[in-house]
């Protein structure tokens, strides 16, 4: 199945609205998941406000994130690719993935679960910067082109 | 060191107006004030031979090689 590419961008999108709302839902009630999880799991309290403050820090980076790949497929949609203000938003996205890396590494001391998120994120920060960094080669290439007559 | 580019020389030679070599090269007048102002980050062949087909010139009419150390002494 071929998609088209506005298609292909309103999908993105609609994946980004869903993953806010999930979001939403996590900032709501992600107290109460967490007191839920530790009574379960029989955690201590120490565990409960590592996790509790974990979601809610993670959420901080996430919204960011969401927000610059929201402005990020706007661009794309304008036919704005090879901009600057694309790679500053990739950057933002890449240092709000190191942050949740951070973040989920050190509750990983009171959850070790936290470390295969840290690990995740990392990664993920890693894939990001790399797509950020063809970004700048390509500004440069294109710039390069438009200037050749 | 740079290569300046000496189109305003020869045109003003030719007596030719940006405009009217522009339309006859085919290329945009933006872009043949990109190459006139030295901007220009490189050169089609393509356009090099039609700017001396049209300004009866050689490459090297327009083209100019210069070491800035050596212009400095």
């Amino acid at each position: 199945m071929k998609i088209s590419k506005d298609k292909s961008i309103l999908l993105s999108r609609c994946c980004i609205v869903l993953f806010a709302a999930a979001l939403l839902a996590l900032d709501g009630g992600g107290y109460f998941a967490a007191r839920w999880f530790c009574a379960v799991r029989s955690l201590d309290r120490a565990a409960l406000y590592a996790m509790t403050a974990a979601i809610y820090l993670c959420s901080v980076f996430a919204w960011i994130a969401l927000w610059q790949l929201w402005r990020l497929l706007g661009n794309l949609r304008r036919e704005a690719v090879f901009t600057a203000e694309n790679v500053r938003r990739l950057r933002i996205v890449s240092w709000c993935c190191v942050g949740v890396a951070a973040v989920c590494f050190a509750a990983c001391f009171f959850y070790l679960p936290f470390l295969f998120v840290a690990i995740a994120a990392g990664f993920m920060a890693l894939i990001v910067r790399i797509i950020k960094n063809v970004f700048e080669q390509a500004i440069e290439m294109k710039s390069e082109l438009d200037l050749t007559i | 060191m740079e290569i300046l580019v000496n189109l305003d020389v020869m045109m003003a030679r030719r007596k030719i107006s940006s405009g009217e070599l522009a339309e006859r090269i085919g290329i945009t007048p933006a872009n043949l004030s990109i190459l006139k102002n030295g901007k220009a980050k490189a050169i089609r062949f393509s356009t090099l031979m039609a700017l001396c087909r049209e300004l009866s010139c050689q490459p090297g009419d327009l083209l100019e090689f210069r070491d800035e150390e050596e212009h400095a002494e």
